[in-house]
């Protein structure tokens, strides 16, 4: 049997249901932590925590929605899996829609419930990289003036040299320093090199469609 | 000793004293037909018309009061004159000399000459104290004159040819001697009292002339005897003897009687009814007879004055001779006596014959009877609304029993669903320890002691599920009601597939068509199932001994044109009567002979717990349809 690896930290008011969890969880090779509350978890919890979380729905005190929005506010926020009593259909859809891993019930066959689990504490491996490298590839925009970066976006969008000197207010000659300015200084061959290196840095995320 | 009188001969001649009473009668006649020339026309404004009331007798006589009474009254009744009576009274038997007789006709003529009198009505009761001679003539010339009298005489020839006319009303003892022999048919003495006066021993006369015709019957006279001892001598009769009153105006002694005073001495003390002749007897202990009725005289006199005073000429009107009497009695006697009132003859009044209290009491009773009847009407409305407020009471308490079940229906909901939720965490717990000791038990070595705490927390677990069951009371308080996604299809099938071994063995044919597009709906599946599973049993129910070709029950789901899910489960049985309509969903309605009548309530409750309605169809031909909707949750779903 192939032997899973990562944190998972569960969380539930019920100490019995909590206990059998994590030696599930502990059984498929899982480094368990065990939380009877989200307070206790989110106490505990570091940028450098891997791992997934897998949290009962109803809950006293603040619930696993609740939980749910709280990580999100981290840094690095641990992919959630749902283990609830009775699940109903609102609550598991807005669940989902906030990035929940999954929603299951806590009678939901052991498969899914490990798989949920491996597919979270992966993406949170990958999610944390993914991370990490944003945060290198930001550290490089850091050195730019507003008015670099303001130029830049609109050369990522694929504006002419002209069109941004006329959007801008400044001069042809001006646009083109400024260009220069910052190819240097992110070391970036092209334009094609540096949308995707902008892209990377997560630097100007699309306006929500929604 | 007291053997009596044989019957009397005739010892008073008529002879004697008619003249006398002509001798009245001529003295007020005289020169009558000028003054009746002039005594016409009755006029409203002029002078009243003045009547001369002249008795012989003294006005006392309770017979004589009675008469001038009636007359009087009758005459005011009927006349539209102003009427004026004077009354004169000769009182002949205490006063019978002439000279009396003379000073009272000076007197009235002294009296009268300057008054102009319209009518004489003389009452002439006994004429042996009129002797001839006694009254001058022409008392009264020009005056008309009328009279009325109690008598046994004989109507004297050529009295109308004095111009006067008038009422002679005999005792009618014929009538009497009748009357005796019918309420007393085993009489065989008659003890006769009376009077020593001339017209006394008259009236004797014609009783014992009219008793010579009466068989099996003895008559004694008591008239020798003084009337003070009558009353001690009645005392002794034996029951088969009655006593007839005739008139005594004088006793053999001479003394005066009133007939009145003699029966009130005799009544007490007499074993044996008493008959009388005058109604003015009645009422002091006679019983009764077919007497002279002084009242109805006394009304007929006046109607014959009156015709005398409207212009009729006396000596055109015939003498009338009344010999019939008015059977009267005293009610009081009849009783003494035990004469029952079916024996007196036709026409018979019944005197003193005590009020009824309704007659003595009519308003007062009236007054209670109304009293009675606002009391009785108010007890009745207090009744009736108190049958009606225990008729709401009664009501409100069934409603009241009604809900309570209902609620309680509701609840048990509520309290599965919590019960649900409650049980999944020990069997999640299970679940997840099994899952994990099998994983440990795949390792090559097994931490046993893992698997025996395992094994330990899995019996816990079970026995706190178990609890949880227990406890079902206790969860019945804090029970929460959640709503799950149902798939609906999968519901149905689920639920005829319990019952499809039923439906097999009931020969019933179940068809089931579930739209595929069906949403999920949002509610509790083990309710509806509940209403589901209802539906059909019922429908399969309807069906039980119809043709099994065609027990055809079909569920039948698909969204209406509301978008809300319509379930319709069909039977082909006898469908519903109308009038069990609008009840099919109350509790406790049933047509099962072994049924709660609690099943569509229920289904009622819960469909409508759920947002849904429930109702049920008849199909033209046969069978029924009980359809209900859920309302599909239109979020974001």
């Amino acid at each position: 049997m192939k032997t899973a690896t990562g944190n998972v930290f569960v969380v539930d008011d019920d100490a019995s249901f909590l206990k059998s969890v994590s030696r599930l969880l502990r059984a498929a090779g899982y480094a368990v932590q065990t939380f009877e509350s989200a307070a206790a978890l989110l106490g505990q919890l570091t940028p450098a925590t891997t791992g997934c979380v897998v949290t009962d729905l109803q809950m006293p005190g603040s619930n696993g929605l609740e939980l749910q929005a709280a990580l999100a506010q981290l840094a690095n926020p641990l992919p959630v899996i749902f283990l609830s009593g009775q699940a109903d259909i609102p609550t598991s859809v807005r669940a989902m829609r906030r990035g929940a891993e999954d929603f299951l019930t806590k009678l939901s066959p052991k498969e899914e419930l490990l798989a949920a689990v491996q597919r979270a504490v992966a993406r949170d491996a990958q999610e944390r990289q993914q991370r990490t490298q944003q945060r290198d590839l930001r550290a490089r925009f850091a050195g730019l003036t507003p008015r670099e970066l303001e130029v830049l976006r609109h050369v990522v969008n694929g504006r002419q040299n002209k069109q941004i000197a006329g959007e801008l207010g400044i001069g042809l000659r001006t646009v083109k320093l400024h260009r220069t300015n910052l190819t240097r200084q992110l070391r970036v061959p092209s334009v094609a090199e540096l949308t995707r290196l902008v892209a990377e840095a997560g630097l100007f995320p699309p306006e929500p469609s929604r | 000793m007291l053997s009596a009188l044989t019957p009397l001969p005739n010892i008073f001649p008529p002879r004697r004293w008619w003249g006398g009473f002509f001798l009245v009668l001529t003295l007020l006649m005289a020169g009558r037909p000028a003054a009746l020339a002039q005594n016409v026309g009755p006029q409203l404004t002029s002078p009243p018309k003045r009547i001369l009331m002249l008795f012989s007798e003294g006005i006392n006589l309770p017979g004589l009061l009675m008469l001038e009474q009636a007359m009087q009254t009758e005459m005011q009744r009927v006349s539209t004159n102003r009427l004026e009576f004077f009354v004169e009274n000769l009182d002949l038997s205490q006063f019978p000399d002439t000279n009396h007789l003379q000073q009272f006709q000076k007197y009235l003529s002294g009296r009268y000459n300057e008054t102009n009198l319209d009518l004489v009505v003389a009452f002439p009761l006994t004429k042996e104290y009129l002797v001839a001679g006694a009254l001058p003539d022409a008392l009264f010339p020009n005056v008309p004159v009328v009279f009325a009298t109690v008598n046994e005489w004989p109507v004297p020839l050529g009295l109308s040819e004095l111009g006067v006319t008038g009422i002679i009303q005999r005792h009618d003892l014929n009538g009497t001697l009748n009357l005796i022999q019918r309420l007393q048919p085993n009489t065989r003495r008659v003890v006769v009292m009376g009077g020593t006066s001339e017209a006394d021993r008259l009236t004797l006369n014609e009783i014992s002339e009219r008793a010579k015709s009466v068989e099996g019957m003895k008559f004694d006279f008591w008239t020798n005897r003084p009337v003070a001892e009558l009353p001690v001598a009645a005392s002794t009769l034996p029951q088969d003897t009655v006593i007839l009153l005739s008139t005594i105006q004088r006793d053999v002694t001479g003394q005066r009687f009133h007939l009145a005073e003699f029966l009130k001495s005799l009544s007490p003390v007499t074993r044996v009814p008493v008959y009388v002749l005058g109604r003015s007897s009645i009422g002091n202990g006679a019983l009764g007879g077919v007497v002279v009725n002084q009242e109805e005289l006394g009304r007929r006199t006046a109607q014959l004055a009156l015709r005398v005073l409207g212009g009729v000429h006396p000596e055109t009107v015939p003498i009338e001779v009344q010999t019939t009497g008015t059977p009267m009695f005293d009610w009081r006697e009849l009783r003494r006596w035990k004469i029952p009132e079916s024996r007196l003859p036709a026409g018979s009044v019944v005197l003193f014959r005590p009020e009824t209290l309704w007659e003595q009491h009519r308003a007062t009773i009236l007054i209670l009877l109304a009293i009675l009847m606002v009391q009785a009407s108010t007890i009745g409305a207090l009744l009736a609304q108190r049958k009606l407020r225990r008729q709401a009471q009664l009501e409100i308490d069934r409603q009241r029993t009604e809900l309570a079940h209902v609620t309680r229906v509701a609840t048990m909901g509520q309290l599965a669903s919590a019960l649900a939720h409650e049980i999944n965490q020990p069997l999640g717990a299970i679940l997840r320890n099994a899952e994990a000791a099998e994983l440990f038990l795949k390792k090559e070595n097994p931490d046993l002691e893992e698997i025996r705490a395992i094994l330990a927390d899995i019996r816990a677990d079970d026995q706190r599920a178990g609890s949880v069951i227990e406890g079902m009371r206790a969860l019945l308080k804090h029970g929460r009601h959640e709503a799950n996604p149902i798939d609906l299809g999968n519901l149905i099938e689920e639920t005829v597939a319990l019952v499809w071994a039923d439906a097999l063995t009931r020969q019933m044919n179940l068809t089931m068509q579930v739209s595929a597009s069906l949403p999920v709906v949002v509610g509790d599946r083990v309710q509806l199932q509940q209403v589901l599973l209802n539906l059909i049993l019922n429908g399969m129910d309807a069906m039980t001994g119809g043709n099994p070709a065609e027990r055809r029950l079909t569920v039948h789901a698909a969204r209406d044109p509301n978008g809300d899910v319509e379930i319709a489960v069909s039977d082909a049985g006898g469908g519903i009567p109308a009038e069990q309509m609008p009840k099919l969903f109350e509790p406790f309605f049933t047509t099962k002979p072994d049924g709660l009548g609690m099943g569509l309530a229920i289904s009622k409750t819960i469909i409508a717990a759920h947002g849904g309605k429930i109702w049920a169809e008849n199909h033209a031909n046969r069978g029924a349809t009980f359809k209900f909707t859920l309302p599909v949750d239109r979020c974001e779903l």
